[in-house]
Formats: structure tokens, sequence, C-alpha cells
């Protein structure tokens, strides 16, 4: 292979004189693919482990009969157990268990373990020979994880809360990392339910279907028989609801690993484009010399391969690394919370870097194939003429295709949700990027003729190099574009979600001090006796109380939160309604947004809440209001209406305005001595818990801050190396300016210009496009992917910060590159036949 | 926690009577109705079954008010012995009573798991056990009344007098029904015998395991003796019954009984190794004891913990067979413990 | 800007020595040259003889080991970069080989980039770049972009370039070495003509005979000095 040899020496020539420019597009690609990799082995990782952990749950269930946190009589079991059919029923207890010590509540799985047994081997297996230990009235085994968290081994006791009582539970023993990934207990049923005082109550029954037995059959028959409220699938919907779980973190890294990606395949075309312009007389004698077009372009394309290649192979690497971090160090918060404890392994398969080394082939094969169809388009002859330079590739792409691209973009952008996820949307931005991106040369070219002449002849000069080489100067703006623009986009999403936010903070934080016990779905709660103490605590004004708990809703994948908060009647709640219904009779209910889009509720609608163990609760949607705190759905109904049907008149959450001089510290120390509840205790001020809200929303968007800047980072290195590159191809015109009687100064000033021009007309532009991609992160992405709505709000001072570092640094770029190429060897660059 | 009210202990002057005797008596702590016969089946062949269903109780959970509270576990076993196969078929079920899912109920016997159950009716015993490898489906008619072990049924199991049970046992059951093994259904008929005893303090500490048969001998007697193991190996106690035909029933002492090994068999799964032929003296009837088959080794480390050989035998006389039972052979691993 | 009309040495070289290297024998010395007003020279020599070098250290753009240049009254030697720079700008007119004619620009532009630097109105710019590009017979072509024109014709553009601000020295290094022959003969007959025209001084290095022979008078560059054509 001669010519490969030949090709391997031009471009080992080229990677020695200028490694920096060669590497560029290798370090854009693979930061690209490391951030693309890593969001989807984090994801995988935590799905996995979510799968596991399900499956270890739901084990060789073919069946799951699955009950609301309040549970379904135990009764159930048994007629279940004896439908003909089943070969083993086996009745699960699931709470959520509220520890003295900490605020996180421990999942606890109650079951019978002859019968779990049969059904959840897996789960059991390890300790199959302590089962009869199982039955002591307060045991408990935690898994590896819940141990480690808990600090504690076997033999020790842990302190539980219920309702405002303690229990005391002996931890009898371990379960391994095998058998369950995640914070776990299990217990026996009896001794949960004495001992969480849930007698005669199950959450689920995991149903085997007989060999023989039709299990569509046996489903249909144990469907008959369930109450309302209880519903009965095969254990795969679980799958689904933790695909939903880490869906908020997916769309903050999905964006992110776009950015970059795109920025390192613009950025591979842009050196590509700059290298052959370099190279055009080498090409051109290589065409001369007998290389044929075809041999040429796949040369030139196999290039952009190759780099690639290398690229993507470095940036999976990188991306493993990067991921382990996140699993390690940051999972918590890109998750919101629903990546806490994971186990931090991470599964890589040797087909995953095959296909992202494919991929970045792929990208920057794409990136390289495009100035290499043009290079080699070009006649040999003119090629090989002096001058040529400034007249390759200079036909503009046809704005046509560019305006397709926007109007495609925009009907993706209205296009509603698929699976869930806003496919659509990211297809949008992607599409609306790609086609503003093809419209730059023309906007560019058009800016640039109506910018007006300087008079001074250095600017007017630079004005005069932009407007001749707009089509040049477009692949300078290409890869600026794309970073800024983006991230313009999503610094106006987040800024508009941060102002949403506040303001939504303040409405649901109206009194001074907020009060929980636990986490919601928790064992402890506020009796009656409980709250009046609470109420009378000197310097509490006013108190309210609310009972905050899961509902699970037929039909939905995870639970929604009900929320009884005392309301007078024709009164309405304390929140952001977005929209409601005319008044109405009977038993009202609000509905936050992601009710709307997850169960079709709509305003003036009549549905039943399953409460109680009764038939449920009829209620009617008075309204939609708007919720940041869970992105699974919540109903506000009052709290009357909530104790009528379900006779519980415990609180779990409570609000006080304090007497004025109060001293909140004062009071909070009081309430403490009142209830003795310990960690599990929460009462915070409103400010604190503000400032405590907005200081993790600004974590969790800190990284996309820092990984954003990144991505514009390597996006001016672009300009930079264009401007170098450029500049090392403009030495003879330097030298002629030299000669002509211009200052090195008035040439670096010249240069110097250009790159402002070209910050500003690159910024200028990433931000018109930026807006629009941030109104389609607004109202389509984010609505999609959080299910709750967001106003746009501009930040125009960040904006207007970032622009100035822009256009700085652009200039900066432009004149480092621009400087080398001013030194002394210019004056006999007029003497190269360039 | 409430204290667990304590199990009445086994003493003597109890005076049997039934049909309440064949029901639970749920305040000892442990019971087990255990049958075993020689079955034929339609075309000739012959082969073993095995059923035991436990009772045990729980008194750390007397006061947990659930009605999951695990007051009494039941576990229940069923092995076929064949000799074309060489080994057990065998399956085990556990559960807590309660949700008459399983349940051990007292008055008569009736003692059930999901679908596997022992009841007496119409004076007849009825055994249903659909396990992984076969089903049992059998009827247990008496042909003679119960023999009653011990003194009146009071059966001493050592030296101590609180070690010790209420034993019965039903001889020369007549046997018929169907077993289902690879999905086909085989008539069969034969012998069978039922043992069920109750007690709250069975074995001493010291004791390791036992030896014990059951057999139903060609001329219409019964015999059943038993030796109690200890922990080096001796004899800790003895025992046994024999009835002979007309009815007239001896009790063995300690003394009378002998049990002495003659052919061991290592298990290939757990290296235990069990004297599976033996020479045994039960007064002055001495006889040679030869297993169905050697691999009738049982592991229900699942449900009851142990490991222990329970199989079909054969009684000869001078090469000639004078009755069929049960051999079982229990503590030759670890020391027996019963829960 | 100052008009030296007057019939005195425009250009003046003086024991002009260059070496590039201390070890090394200098690439020429003794160089002595004195042009006055319309004389045009031809310069000739071998590769490597430093024809180049002479032109560079003529136009302040490389230091000298020995010698003096003056251009009029203006020692270049003694100039820092920025004076140089600035004496190229108003005394001097420079055509190379390779064009430099800026492709971003319209050939009118690309003549008025001397006019521009010099800060000359913008009325009277266009008029002297009209004219000379009448003078270089590309007077309908001052719209036009370089990409569409022929070698000959950049080249002309060059001229046009090097002589629109009436430099009193211009300057060509092989302002042929790109050319066919009617193109070279062309370009050659203009530049003659122009640098009589502008009444300058005009120095021509080629290794092209009949090149020099256009000048005035041929000299020829060897390491002793510059000696009259054998």
């Amino acid at each position: 292979m001669p010519r490969l040899r030949l090709w391997w020496q031009l471009w080992c020539s080229q990677w020695r004189a200028g490694p920096v420019r060669m590497a560029m597009p290798v370090v854009a690609l693979a930061l690209g693919v490391a951030l693309a990799s890593a969001v989807q082995l984090v994801n995988r990782s935590a799905l996995a482990e979510f799968g596991q952990a399900a499956r270890a749950l739901s084990g060789d269930a073919d069946l799951v009969v699955q009950g609301s946190a309040d549970g379904f009589d135990e009764r159930f079991f048994a007629a279940i157990a004896r439908v003909p059919g089943v070969a083993v029923a086996s009745p699960v207890l699931e709470l959520r268990a509220t520890l003295a010590s900490r605020r996180e509540p421990l999942h606890v799985v109650a079951l019978d373990p002859f019968r779990a047994m049969q059904v959840q081997p897996a789960l059991l297996g390890e300790i199959a020979g302590r089962l009869r230990g199982l039955l002591a009235p307060d045991g408990i085994f935690l898994s590896g994880q819940a141990a480690s968290a808990l600090g504690v081994e076997t033999g020790a006791h842990l302190e539980v809360l219920v309702g405002s009582a303690r229990r005391r539970l002996e931890m009898l023993g371990r379960l391994s990392g095998a058998a369950y990934p995640r914070a776990l207990g299990i217990m026996d049923i009896a001794a949960a339910q004495w001992q969480f005082d849930r007698l005669g109550v199950i959450t689920r029954i995991d149903v085997r279907v007989a060999r023989e037995a039709n299990p569509v059959a046996v489903r249909a028959a144990i469907a008959r028989m369930l109450p309302p409220g209880v519903t009965i699938a095969a254990p795969e919907v679980d799958d689904a609801r933790l695909a939903s779980a880490t869906r908020a973190y997916r769309v903050n890294l999905a964006m992110l690993a776009l950015v970059a990606v795109l920025t390192g395949s613009f950025l591979v075309l842009a050196t590509q484009t700059l290298s052959l312009l370099r190279r055009r007389s080498t090409l051109a004698l290589l065409r001369a010399l007998g290389m044929t077009r075809g041999a040429l372009r796949r040369t030139l394309t196999a290039e952009g391969v190759v780099v690639g290649m290398i690229g993507a192979a470095l940036g999976f690497a990188g991306g493993i690394a990067l991921a382990r971090w996140m699993l390690h160090v940051v999972a918590g918060d890109l998750g919101a919370g629903q990546l806490v404890s994971l186990s931090g392994s991470l599964a890589v398969r040797p087909a995953d870097w095959a296909i992202f080394v494919l991929l970045g082939a792929l990208v920057a094969g794409i990136a390289a194939w495009l100035p290499a169809r043009e290079a080699a388009a070009r006649p040999v002859a003119q090629a090989l003429k002096a001058g040529d330079a400034g007249t390759a590739f200079a036909h503009a792409r046809s704005p046509w295709i560019g305006g397709a691209l926007i109007g495609l973009g925009v009907l993706l952008a209205v296009l509603p949700p698929l699976h869930g996820l806003p496919l659509f949307g990211y297809a949008a931005v992607a599409t609306l990027l790609t086609g503003g991106v093809w419209l730059v040369p023309a906007a560019v070219g058009s800016l640039l003729a109506r910018w007006p002449r300087p008079r001074r002849p250095v600017p007017a000069l630079a004005l005069a190099q932009l407007r001749g080489n707009s089509a040049r100067a477009a692949i300078g703006f290409a890869a600026i574009i794309v970073s800024f623009s983006l991230m313009v986009a999503m610094a106006i999403m987040v800024h508009s979600f941060r102002e949403s936010f506040i303001d939504w903070l303040e409405r649901t934080l109206p009194a001074d001090l907020q009060l929980r016990v636990g986490a919601s779905d928790g064992t402890a709660t506020l009796e009656s006796a409980a709250q009046e103490a609470l109420a009378q605590v000197a310097g509490v004004a006013r108190a309210q109380f609310r009972r905050s708990r899961p509902l699970a809703l037929p039909g939905g994948a995870a639970s929604v939160q009900l929320i009884a908060v005392p309301i007078e009647s024709g009164g309405v709640p304390d929140l952001t309604i977005v929209r409601s219904a005319p008044a109405t009779a009977g038993v009202r209910a609000w509905i936050s947004e992601a009710m709307v889009d997850l169960y079709r509720w709509q305003p003036g609608e009549h549905v039943t809440l399953p409460l109680g163990r009764g038939r449920g609760l009829a209620v009617t949607v008075a309204g939609v209001f708007r919720d940041y705190g869970r992105s699974t759905g919540s109903v506000i109904i009052p709290r009357s209406n909530y104790v009528a049907a379900t006779g519980d008149t415990t609180a779990n959450e409570a609000i006080f305005w304090l007497e004025r001089g109060a001293h909140a510290a004062t009071v909070v120390e009081a309430m403490r001595a009142r209830l003795g509840l310990g960690a599990a205790l929460q009462i915070r001020t409103t400010s604190e818990i503000r400032e405590r809200s907005l200081r993790s929303f600004d974590r969790a968007f800190a990284i996309t801050y820092a990984l954003e800047a990144i991505a514009v980072f390597i996006g001016l290195l672009g300009v930079g190396v264009a401007a170098a590159s450029t500049a090392l191809a403009r030495r003879g015109e330097f030298g002629m300016l030299r000669h002509v009687g211009m200052l090195r100064r008035q040439i670096v000033t010249m240069l110097a210009g250009e790159g402002l021009l070209t910050g500003v007309i690159g910024a200028g532009c990433a931000l018109v496009l930026g807006g629009a991609l941030s109104i389609v992160l607004v109202y389509v992405v984010n609505r999609q992917s959080f299910l709750w709505s967001i106003d746009l709000a501009v930040p125009w001072a960040q904006l207007g910060l970032l622009t100035a570092v822009l256009v700085a640094a652009a200039a900066a770029a432009a004149l480092t590159g621009g400087r080398a190429a001013v030194g002394g060897g210019v004056i006999r660059a007029v003497r190269e036949d360039w | 926690m409430v204290a667990a009210s304590a199990a009445p202990p086994v003493v003597p002057g109890y005076s049997l009577a039934f049909p309440r005797d064949h029901g639970s008596h749920p305040d000892f702590r442990t019971e087990w109705w255990y049958s075993t016969g020689w079955l034929r089946t339609a075309r000739g062949a012959r082969v073993g079954f095995q059923i035991t269903f436990f009772r045990s109780r729980q008194a750390i959970a007397d006061a947990n008010p659930s009605a999951f509270a695990p007051r009494q576990i039941l576990i229940a076993h069923a092995a076929i012995s064949d000799p074309l196969r060489g080994r057990l078929q065998k399956d085990q079920r556990i559960a807590r009573a309660g949700f008459d899912l399983a349940q051990a109920r007292e008055g008569d016997a009736a003692v059930w798991i999901d679908q596997w159950a022992l009841t007496r009716a119409s004076g007849a015993w009825h055994i249903a056990a659909p396990a992984e490898e076969f089903t049992l489906m059998l009827t247990l008619s008496p042909t003679q009344p119960p023999m009653l072990n011990g003194e009146s049924g009071y059966s001493r199991k050592g030296p101590a007098p609180a070690a010790a049970s209420y034993y019965y046992s039903l001889p020369h059951l007549s046997v018929a029904g169907d077993i289902v093994r690879d999905g086909r259904r085989e008539a069969v008929t034969g012998e069978a015998w039922l043992d069920h005893e109750w007690s709250s303090e069975y074995l001493e500490p010291e004791a390791a395991g036992w030896d014990w048969i059951g057999l139903n001998l060609d001329d219409g007697a019964a015999l059943m003796a038993f030796r109690i193991r200890d922990r080096h190996g001796g004899v800790r106690w003895a025992g046994g019954t024999l009835r002979a035909a007309d009815g007239t029933t001896r009790h063995f002492a300690p003394g009378d009984i002998s049990f002495d090994p003659q052919r061991r068999w290592r298990s290939p799964r757990t290296a235990i190794e069990y004297p599976v032929e033996w020479s045994v003296r039960a007064g002055d009837i001495a006889f040679a004891l030869t297993p169905l088959m050697d691999d009738q080794e049982s592991d229900t480390r699942a449900t009851t913990g142990a490991i222990y050989w329970e199989g079909a035998v054969r009684a000869g006389k001078g090469g000639r067979e004078i009755g069929r039972g049960y051999l079982e052979l229990t503590g030759y691993g670890e020391a027996l413990l019963l829960r | 800007m100052v008009r030296e009309t007057s019939c005195r040495t425009l250009l003046e070289v003086r024991g002009l020595a260059k070496r590039f290297r201390a070890d090394r024998p200098p690439v020429f010395s003794g160089i002595d040259l004195a042009l006055g007003p319309g004389e045009y020279l031809a310069i000739m020599g071998e590769s490597g003889v430093g024809k180049s070098t002479l032109l560079n250290l003529i136009a302040g753009l490389d230091r000298a080991d020995a010698g003096a240049i003056r251009v009029g009254d203006i020692e270049v030697t003694a100039l820092d970069d920025d004076a140089a720079t600035l004496l190229r700008r108003q005394r001097m007119g420079f055509v190379f080989q390779a064009f430099h004619v800026l492709p971003y620009l319209t050939v009118a532009q690309n003549v008025a980039l001397p006019l521009e630097l010099l800060g000359v109105p913008r009325k009277e710019s266009a008029a002297r770049v009209a004219a000379m590009l009448t003078a270089v017979q590309l007077a309908s072509d001052g719209g036009r972009y370089p990409r569409e024109l022929s070698g000959g014709e950049l080249q002309r553009v060059a001229i046009a370039r090097a002589l629109v601000h009436r430099p009193q020295v211009v300057l060509a290094d092989e302002p042929t070495g790109n050319l066919d022959a009617r193109s070279a003969a062309q370009v050659l007959a203009l530049l003659r003509e122009q640098v009589h025209a502008a009444g300058g001084a005009g120095i021509l290095i080629t290794h092209s005979l009949a090149a020099a022979r256009t000048a005035d008078r041929v000299l020829t560059l060897t390491a002793q000095g510059l000696e009259p054509l054998a």
C-alpha cells in the first residue's frame, strides 16, 4: 500500500508541524464522547441496579397484586391463595420505617419467609438457614447497604418511630450486596404488622401461577375479587417505574452530551476544512500525480474517521472515569436524590467501546467528508495556481435547506413526548441547531455586507478580510455558535427554572416554621395529642397540621403524594394555580400539573381516590397547581374530607406562624422537648428551607455549568485554531502588508479586530439561536421531562457577561493565533510561492 | 414482651381417647403424624412411601396479635422409595398455621399445608400430597385398633421422666389409592403404618439421635422398636412395643432392645455414613434388616434443619422375609435438634 | 509627505556588507550603489548570491553588518522597525514574484492599499487609483476580484499598487518569475515605463538576461560586490 504509506507520512508531518492544532478535534470529540458515554453508563448502571433490586423483590412472581401504602385487608391473601391455578401466594407488607436516628426512612419489606422462599429465593437464599430467627417478633435482617448506611452490625438495635412511639428492632443478620443492592430491611410479616401497628393489613401479594394453569385466566380470576385501589399486574411494570426515576437527571446530562458532541464534530469540520485549505497545493499535486478524485475524497474522509476513532476511544475511557466519579460523588444531586446509595458498580461491556468508537468515527467521518468532497471536486489546475486560497469553499450553502431544517425543528417541537421522554424535543433542538448553523454563512455574509465600512484603514481591512472570506469565517463561527447557543439556551432554561422555583418556594412557605415527622411515607406521625401540644407551645400564633402520604393510583407507575391540608369550605389552598374549574359541590381536590400528564385528569373531572379501606373518596378536580417538589404528581384535598374518609386524624407535617417577637430557635427547642421524636422530627424556619432549597438547586446545576463551560472553552479553542491556521495561510499577505508599510501592531490590531468581529457576530447569532432553543427547552423538553411548567425568564445580566467574555476571548484567541504568524518569518513569506 | 405460656409436660397416667387424640395438641411443643408403607403398583412393582406432618409450637409468638403470628409452624415431608430409581423422590412443605391455608386441627386428625393434607374421615385416613416429582393420593384403612406405646401411650425417651412423649401407632393399615409420577397415574395397594406422637421435651440435650423401626410382620403382628444414642455413640435409652396378631402386647425395657449395624452406606451428597443393614433384637425376637435400596437419605435442612436416612426395609430371619416396614436413622451427621 | 524633485541621489548604498553567520564569510560586502530620479537598474546574479537580501536591507526589513543606506536624506540603517515601516509606506513600492494581491479586496481596493495607509482622502485616492489603473491598462477592471484575473493582469495590479503613492524607490523582485513570456514582456515594459513616468528610482532583481536588458543599466551581484555586466 504505497499510497497509504505516503498518506501516513503526510499526515504525520502535519502532526509534527502543528500538534496542538491536530489534537484539538481529538480532544473535543473525546470530551463529547466522554460526556455522552458517562451519561449512558451511569444511567444504565443505575437502571440495572434498580432493576436488580426490583427483580430481587419480585423474584419469580408471575403476578403482583399491589395495593396503596395504606394496604388492604390481609384476608384477600387467603382468598387469592385459594384461587385455582395459584401455586404460591406470598403476602407482603411494605413500609418505610421512620428511624429515630436518621431522616431517610428505611425501606422495610415484611413477608412470610416460608412463602416468600418459593417466590424470592434469591432474596432469602442467603438467610435460608436462619429463617427461624426471623420469627422473633422484633427481628430484622438488613441489606449490606442498609447496615452500612445505618452503621449497625448484627445484634444491634434499631429504634423506629411508629406514630409518636418508639419501638426497638434487633438486627438479626446482614444480606450481601448480591442478594439486594440497595438499602432494605427484611422482617417477618407478623412482626411488622405488630411492631408498626398495621394489624390486618398487607400491601402486596406476589403470586406464582401453577405450571399447568393459564396465567391469563388466573389473573382475571384474581382481578375480579380485588377491592378498589388494588391492582394486579405482571412485575414488569416495576421496571417502567424505575426508568422514570432517573429522568430528571438524564435530561440534564443528555443535553450536555449533545452540546459536547456537536461542538466536537463542528470542530472536526472546522479543523479539517482549514487543514485542507492549508494543504490545497499538496492535494492538487497528488491529484496531478495521478490520484483519482474518489481516492482523494476517501483518504481525506479516512483522516477524519481516524481522528474520530482516536477521540472516541479516549473519550470512552474518560467517560468510564467520569461515570465512576458521578456515581461516587455527585449521584445524589444529579439524580435529584434518586441515585442515593448506589453501590457504584459500573458495568462496562466491550460492545460499548465498539459502539462509541463507531459513533465517533461516524460523526468525525461526516464532518471530514463535507470539506473532503469540496476539496476533491476542485479543478487541479486552479488549485495549483497561486492565490487560490480565497476562492476555495467560497460558494455558500443553499439557505433553503437551513430554512427547511428550522421548519422541521419547529414541527418536532410541537410533537408529544415518546415513552414519557421528550425525544422529539431533543430532536428539535438538534435540528434547529443544525439548521441555524446551516444558515450561518448566509447570515454572517449579509451581516458583514451591512456592516458600515470603518474610516480607518486597519479595521476596514479586517472587515474586508472577513467579508471576502465569509465562507471560511463561517467555519470559525460554527463551533462557537454551536457551543455558545446551547450554553445560552441552557442558561435561559436554568434561570427560568430558578425564577419559577423561587416564586413557588415563596408561595409554598407562607408561615414561619415548617415541621415534618420523618419522610412523608414513613411510619412516624403526630397524633391529636401531639398536635395540640405543638399548637400550644409558647410563641406559636397559629398552627396548621397536614397529613401527607403516598397514594398509588391505578395506571400510575409511581405513587403520587396526597396532602390533606386544612382548607375552609369555599377556600382555595395557597398555591400557584395554573388552571381552575368553575366552583362545584362535593369534595374538591387540587392536582399538580404532573397529574394532568400522567393520569389525564382535567379540572372539573370527578375522580375517586383510593383512600381508606372502603370504596375510596370521590372528589372533583377544582384546579391544577404547580409543584416543583414532586414530579410524580401530587393531590391536595381538604383535611376534613380526608379525616372523614379514612378516620386518620394524625398529621406528619405542620406549619406555624409565630407571635411577633417570638424567637424561632426557642420555639423549635420547646417543640422538640415536647415530642421526643429524635432526628425524625425536622423543624426548620422558612428562610432556612428557602436557602437550603436554592443551595441544592444551584448545586444540582453547578456541574451543568462546569461542563458547559468546558464545551464553550473548546469552542473558543476552535476559534483560536481557526485563527492560527488562517493566519498561517495568510503569512504571504502579512509579508506584503509589512512591505507596503503596515506596522506590526497594525497587523496584530487587524487580527484582533477580525477576532472581535467574529466574536460579536458569532455571539449575536448564538444569542438569537440560543434564545430560540431555550424556548424549546423551557416549553417542550422541561415540560415533558419533569411534567411541570416554568415561566420563561431571561438572565440578561448573565448573558451580557457571557457575551462580553466570549467576544473578548474570541479576540484574544485570534490574537494569540495571529501573533505567531507576524513574527520575523513574515518578511521572507512574500517569497514563498503559496 | 408477654412471657410465653409454658408447654405442658408429658406425664404418665394420661388416658388417650380417640378421635380426640388423633387431632392436634397445640399446647405441646412438638407433634407429628408419620405414615410409612410398602406399596405394590398395578404392574407389580414394589415401592415405599413416607409422609410426615410436623407441628412445632413457637411460644415466642404467643403475644403477637397478628393473624400471621407464627404460633404453630407446620412442616410436611413426603418421599417415595423406588429401587428402579435408586434414590428418594421427595418434597417438603413448610408454613405457619393460619388463614385455614395451613392448620393442625384439634378434635380429630386434620393437618394440612395448602394442598398437602392428612385427614381422617369415616374412620379412614386420607393422604394428599401433590409434590414436585410425584403426587400421593392414598386412603389408609385401619384393620387393627391403635397400639399404645410405652405405658398406655406414655413413651419415655430417656432416663429423665420428662423426656417422653404421648405415642401411639396404627400398624397394618390397608392402603388403596394412586400415585402419579411423570404425569402417569398408577393405582396402588399395600400396607402402611402410622405413628402419632406429641411431646414438649422429646430429646434430652445429651441425646444425639435415634434409630427407629416400625414393622408390619407377615403373621399380623406389629413391632415398634427404637433406641436413643448419646453424643458418644453409646445407647442412652431404648424401648419398643410388640403386638401379636391376637392383640397381646409386650412393652420392651431399654435392656430388651439391641441394634447391631451390619453394613454401612456412605452418602455421596453429604458424606454421612449410615448403617443401612442391621441385626435387631427385641426381647426374644431377632431378625435382620435390609433396605429396599441404600440411598434413602433425606435432606430437609430447609424445613426441619436435619439430614437423616428414612427408608423402606425388609425384616428377614434365616433368609426368609418375615415382614416389612420403615427404618429411621437420625443424628448421624450433626446431632439432631428438635425445635 | 515631502516630494523630492531635485536631481539629488534618491538611493545611495555605500560599503554594504551582510553575513548570516559569524563563522561564515559574508554573503556580500563592499556594495556601493547610487540611483537618481528616473534611473532604472537591473541586478542579476546566481541563486543564493544575496539579491533578495540586498533588497531587504534597502527596504529596512533586515539589518546590515556594515555600510550605509540612504533613501533621500534618511539613513535606513539607523531606523527602528516602526520608522523603517513608515519609510517604506511613504517612499517605497514593491513588486513580488507571487503578486501578493489580496484575494478579498477588489483590484481598485488592492491598488488603494498604500494610499489608505497614508491616509490620503478617499476622493483623491480614488482619482489616483483610477489614473494608475489606466496606466497599467486595467482601467475597466477596478471592481473585479483577483480570482477573475490572469497572472499577467495580477502583476499589473501589483505594479499599480507599487507606484500609486509615487514612491522614490520601487523594488521589484523577480516580477516575471511566474509569468509566460508574453505577459512577462508586457509587465516589464510597463514597469520600466511607470518607473520613468513616476520619476523615482527602480531596481529590478532578476536572473533573466532578457528581463535585465529592459533596464537602463545592468549590474551583477557577486560576493565581492556589484559589477557591471560582463
